[in-house]
């Protein structure tokens, strides 16, 4: 008991003011905000697909970035409040990623269906992923370092949530400059590498986040 | 203080504005609402004492992310769960992993209390000179025959910690018989 009091009095001597951390809701905008900056200067950058316009005349395209870009809100606010040692007891809004990418799963599936005759993929693969991962790496590292600030107690959801976040950036950006209208190839060289490289991220969030 | 959520909130926004006072009182109170929520889950008082610290200072550390705007107690009991849970991960998974072969030993210690010379009644007195806890343990494993789950549901901690509790009074039992 001795030493207790001890800690609590050294502790209490340390008790400075501080400022408390921003709300989740406040700290998401503020990803959602980077996440739309950064999305608009990598498009400058790279330029739009050709066939944009006429894309977008599509359903299932636009629902397809209408729930990408859920999921960047979803996994934003979902790795703000998982930044809290309590989830900021919104325990339940944690888990909007689960809905967004259940209504994504569902989305690619009737896309899947309706590209009949398939559409011809295009010759590269591998080159997707690896441009989604180079775009992704900022916001991904940006987020980390920010969670770090914080007190994580959901170090594995934490950092898959984080780089989920961070990847769907990425996928959505492709998506708006790659012209391609295999369902086929974005399932295989844009989402699927994105929900493993997620799973990477618990990995990373036990290393990253440890405070 | 009462145990009251709206004190612990009131406390800590007084901390967080810099209130030394305030912050030293929460910590205080914070430790008695901690102290049984431990003692229930681990087997010694040490250990309690040590983990305690432990979430003192995470609790410390992590003062920023309490607004004073959300009930006080999940906030401060998802911390010490968190700690809790690294505490036994850390040091039961690794006890576990280094104890020489938790089971041979039970077994031992039953072939002994059982077939040879050596009954439970012959060493019940060394065992009363264990900590009061591994003491209780024994009894009820060897005497009254319970299992260690069993055990570990009567006096409110889990089942690995019973078991490591018991590997250590074997180990001093042992160690005393061979002297």
């Amino acid at each position: 008991m001795g030493n207790i009091d001890e800690l609590i009095d050294k502790l209490a001597r340390d008790g400075t003011a501080i400022k408390p951390a921003l709300h989740p809701v406040l700290l998401s905008l503020e990803w959602i905000a980077a996440a739309v900056f950064y999305l608009a200067v990598a498009l400058v950058v790279s330029g739009l697909r050709t066939d944009l316009i006429v894309k977008l005349h599509e359903p299932w395209f636009v629902a397809e970035i209408a729930v990408l870009a859920g999921i960047i809100i979803a996994t934003s606010l979902s790795a703000a409040l998982l930044s809290f040692p309590d989830l900021h007891q919104m325990r339940r809004v944690a888990l909007a990623p689960a809905i967004a990418f259940a209504l994504f799963a569902l989305v690619m599936l009737f896309a899947w269906r309706a590209d009949n005759p398939p559409s011809q993929p295009p010759i590269h693969s591998v080159e997707c992923t690896l441009n989604i991962t180079m775009l992704a790496i900022l916001p991904a590292a940006s987020i980390f370092f920010v969670m770090r600030k914080f007190a994580s107690t959901h170090h594995y959801w934490s950092g898959g949530i984080a780089m989920l976040a961070a990847f769907s950036v990425g996928a959505l950006w492709l998506r708006l400059y790659e012209q391609t209208d295999s369902i086929m190839h974005v399932i295989e060289w844009h989402y699927l590498p994105m929900i493993l490289i997620g799973m990477l991220g618990m990995w990373l969030g036990k290393v990253l986040l440890k405070w | 203080m009462t145990d009251n959520s709206d004190n612990f909130a009131s406390l800590m926004k007084q901390a967080l504005a810099g209130d030394q006072r305030a912050y030293s009182e929460l910590l205080q109170e914070t430790s008695r609402l901690l102290r049984p929520f431990l003692a229930k889950r681990l087997s010694f008082t040490n250990e309690v004492d040590d983990l305690l610290q432990e979430i003192l200072i995470s609790i410390h550390k992590a003062r920023h992310t309490y607004d004073g705007k959300r009930p006080y107690k999940p906030w401060v009991y998802a911390i010490a769960r968190f700690r809790l849970q690294d505490h036994l991960r850390a040091h039961y998974a690794d006890h576990l992993h280094h104890a020489d072969d938790l089971s041979e030993i039970e077994e031992t210690l039953q072939q002994d209390v059982t077939e040879s010379a050596i009954s439970y009644e012959s060493i019940s007195g060394e065992v009363e000179k264990l900590p009061e806890k591994q003491a209780t343990i024994l009894r009820m494993m060897h005497q009254e025959g319970y299992t260690a789950r069993e055990i570990a549901e009567r006096i409110g901690m889990n089942e690995s910690a019973v078991k490591v509790a018991a590997h250590r009074a074997y180990k001093i039992l042992r160690q005393k018989l061979e002297e």
